[in-house]
């Protein structure tokens, strides 16, 4: 017992001698909750900042895991950069609470939401759980459009300028080129994405909205019965059914999704079958936030025109 | 062109009208349905406007017609269109600052006219279990609806209460202030609280893995790590993931009958706390969590005389694809707990007795052990053993195996079929349950709930 109540005090001690209270900040450390975010805040910060991503990429935003390392991570954090809409629902509140940071608490200075300067699609105008695990402010999945990708990195640009005011120049600079660069390569895309016009998407789960909304798709359902329920055979046989007479040209599995059943949908339809990442580091060709929207529109576009 | 404009500019002329009008349009009580029906009355409002302009236009049109050109001094190429754009500009700025002045104010209005915005948040569980044993007739248990509220309080402090309502009435189950932005990495929390013993004590019934509570946990804590107390939690600056808590309670547990948690007591007779918890990540897919826990009453009420150690070690190692969340995973978690106090020789008696008792001192151990597999995002099958000691140290220990199968049919619905043979000595028997379990309103992804 005596041994149990000694090793408790010498942990207390040494974590005390260890407080790097003073060896803090010579960089702003930067926490966000998916990589999108991450490159963002890395080309509008640049040097200033010490960015850590809590999901690699992979991950359904959904069901992040709440790691108490992660707690750690964001105990540390000068400021927390997150897609915001309540994407991050599932796991970034409790993280919060075991965090006792309240510089990136909800409305505090260093909480900045990314989706403030979005309109969002799908604000409900019911909220009632019989119609599925509903975002009451809108479809979080704002990040797969490269326009809103603007409104993000502005959000980023912002909320680091009101943080800190004496690197406000280095931000807006950095902003407007990686702004510039969107714009060259939303520019592109659009020409590109000339064939997806029309098509009708079925998707697992409804992140593909803004996408299909930016490139003129049209969104024809889920495999999920609603957003966060699984779906049962009757709505699988319905759904099949609607598809064959809308002639739905292609079927989307957002990558951390079962693989068999987005297949057997796609057979059984005739649609083509599409395996897209839906962050930053979802695939490993998606190295950044551009090359991550290249891949999903290319890879949409050799599906659409059988390459 | 010139028809245009003036069409353009008799709209707009129009639209502001409607907005100074607009405020008696509003409702005095302005909820959302009141709104929305205020809107469509506008919308048709604006139909009827335009109509009665496209008429106008139509007369004006009809008069202008038959009219010579106008004779005055033709202005200078191009710059009557600058002009009509410019006027154009002017009378939309004026217009959007006229709007908003007449409608800021409402939906600042609109703001404070909802106080119910302040409402905490309020979820209920409900917890159903079936169960069927050899040596007990089957019953229909209706065991609990949860009622749990929680809000901010100020810039400093948060609360939470759970009111409990069962066969035997409302409790409640916890009502406790907790710090929000202590500076230090401290928490503090007052009230009364599940304490922060072990791991799975201070999950609520409904949060368990599997139908029951192990048994260790029932005898050695007395059910959940209730406690009317304070306990203060620290995150170490340590790179490492490591808290330690300390807590001073009435007593632990909510059926631990060993004191009166209403009858005030001695300093030597509350019960003190400690735990350290960490966390080791091997990767992104696999970790493990470790925590050592410490409660010791220095006397307890029995006898006035003895004190208690009770010791828990538990260990969470988790495996969760992170690519497959969802879908796939295993749990295996462990405690192991020691109970060590002053116990009556041969137990305590069943009718009160006129010879003092003798004691001696008991120790005791018990743990429980349970591997569960995530197949799907719906199907959970898993398997708990249960081990423990009788504390006083007269019967045989108790073990217990139980297969379970837990069915998410939603994230807020749950189904769970549990076997259980129970080898206690004095009773083998087989048992069978069936537990539907929901939650409505409210939910909140917590920390202690991972």
């Amino acid at each position: 017992m005596r041994a149990f109540v000694v090793s408790l005090l010498t942990l207390f001690t040494l974590a005390l001698a260890h407080t790097p209270f003073a060896a803090a900040a010579e960089k702003i450390h930067v926490v966000t909750t998916i990589p999108d975010l991450a490159d963002m805040t890395r080309r509008i910060a640049g040097d200033l900042v010490d960015v850590t991503s809590l999901a690699t990429g992979v991950e359904d935003i959904h069901a992040v895991p709440m790691k108490p390392s992660f707690a750690l991570l964001l105990n540390r954090a000068d400021i927390l950069v997150l897609l915001g809409l309540e994407a991050e629902h599932a796991f970034l509140p409790g993280l919060l609470e075991a965090a006792r940071n309240p510089r990136v608490l909800r409305d505090a200075p260093g909480y900045i939401d990314c989706s403030v300067y979005v309109t969002p699609l799908e604000i409900p105008t019911r909220i009632d759980r019989s119609l599925g695990d509903q975002h009451p402010m809108g479809n979080p999945h704002i990040n797969l459009d490269p326009v809103l990708g603007k409104d993000m990195a502005r959000a980023i640009a912002d909320g680091l300028t009101r943080n800190y005011p004496e690197h406000a120049a280095v931000f807006k600079k950095n902003l407007d080129d990686f702004t510039a660069e969107l714009d060259a390569a939303i520019a592109r895309w659009q020409r590109e994405a000339a064939p997806l016009k029309g098509k009708k998407l079925v998707s697992y789960h409804p992140d593909l909205l803004y996408f299909a909304e930016r490139y003129g798709m049209i969104p024809a359902g889920t495999i999920e019965i609603r957003a966060g329920v699984d779906p049962t055979p009757g709505h699988i046989a319905e759904l099949e059914e609607t598809m064959r007479r809308d002639h739905v040209d292609l079927v989307v599995r957002e990558r951390h999704y079962p693989a068999n059943l987005a297949a057997t949908v796609a057979e059984a339809t005739g649609a083509k079958l599409v395996e897209l990442p839906v962050m930053v580091g979802g695939v490993p060709e998606a190295k950044d936030y551009i090359s991550f929207i290249d891949y999903n529109l290319h890879t949409m576009l050799k599906a659409v025109q059988g390459g | 062109m010139a028809s245009h404009s003036f069409r353009g500019r008799v709209a707009l002329v129009a639209l502001a009208t409607l907005f100074v009008l607009a405020p008696r349009a509003f409702a005095e009580d302005p909820s959302v349905t009141d709104l929305k029906r205020e809107l469509q009355a506008m919308k048709r409002q604006m139909q009827q406007m335009q109509e009665t302009i496209r008429k106008q236009e139509e007369a004006i049109n009809k008069i202008s017609a038959g009219r010579p050109a106008a004779t005055a001094e033709p202005a200078p190429q191009g710059a009557a269109p600058a002009a009509t754009a410019a006027e154009e500009e002017r009378v939309k700025d004026e217009i959007a600052a006229k709007v908003a002045r007449e409608l800021q104010p409402r939906l600042a209005a609109l703001n404070k006219t909802f106080p119910s915005q302040f409402n905490p948040a309020i979820g209920l569980v409900m917890d159903n279990v079936f169960s069927s044993k050899d040596h007990e007739r089957a019953n229909f248990e209706f065991r609990s609806a949860e009622l749990g509220i929680s809000a901010n309080i100020d810039p400093f402090i948060r609360g939470y209460a759970i009111l409990n309502g069962t066969p035997d009435g409302i409790d409640v189950e916890e009502a406790a202030i907790v710090t929000t932005s202590l500076p230090y990495n401290l928490t503090v929390k007052g009230g009364r609280f599940f304490a922060d013993f072990g791991r799975l004590s201070h999950q609520h019934d409904h949060n368990l893995p599997f139908v029951n509570r192990p048994l260790v946990l029932d005898r050695f804590v007395g059910g959940e790590s209730q406690g009317d107390g304070v306990e203060v939690s620290w995150l170490a600056p340590l790179p490492q993931y490591v808290t330690l808590t300390a807590g001073w309670y009435n007593k632990i547990g909510a059926e631990n009958d060993r004191a009166d948690n209403g009858a005030p007591r001695d300093f030597s007779k509350f019960t003190y706390l400690g735990r350290v918890a960490s966390f080791l990540n091997f990767n992104d897919d696999n970790n493990v969590e470790l925590g050592g826990s410490y409660a010791y009453t220095p006397k307890i009420d029995i006898e006035d005389r003895n004190e208690r150690h009770l010791v828990g070690a538990d260990l969470t190692y988790r495996y969760t694809p992170l690519s497959q969340a969802s879908y796939r995973g295993l749990v295996w978690g462990t405690e192991f707990l020691f109970n060590r106090e002053d116990r009556p020789v041969g137990g305590f008696p069943a009718e009160p007795t006129v010879e003092p008792l003798v004691f001696k001192r008991r120790d005791a151990v018990g743990l429980y052990t349970y591997l569960e597999a995530r197949l799907t995002r719906r199907y959970y099958p898993g398997f708990l053993f249960d081990y423990v000691q009788d504390v006083d140290g007269v019967e045989p220990s108790t073990r217990a195996y139980s297969p379970y199968f837990t069915i998410w049919l939603s994230e807020f619905q749950r189904l769970r079929l549990q076997y259980t043979y129970l080898d206690a000595p004095t009773n083998h028997e087989s048992q069978f349950f069936v537990q539907w379990s929901i939650a409505l309103g409210s939910h909140v992804h917590g920390f202690g709930d991972r």
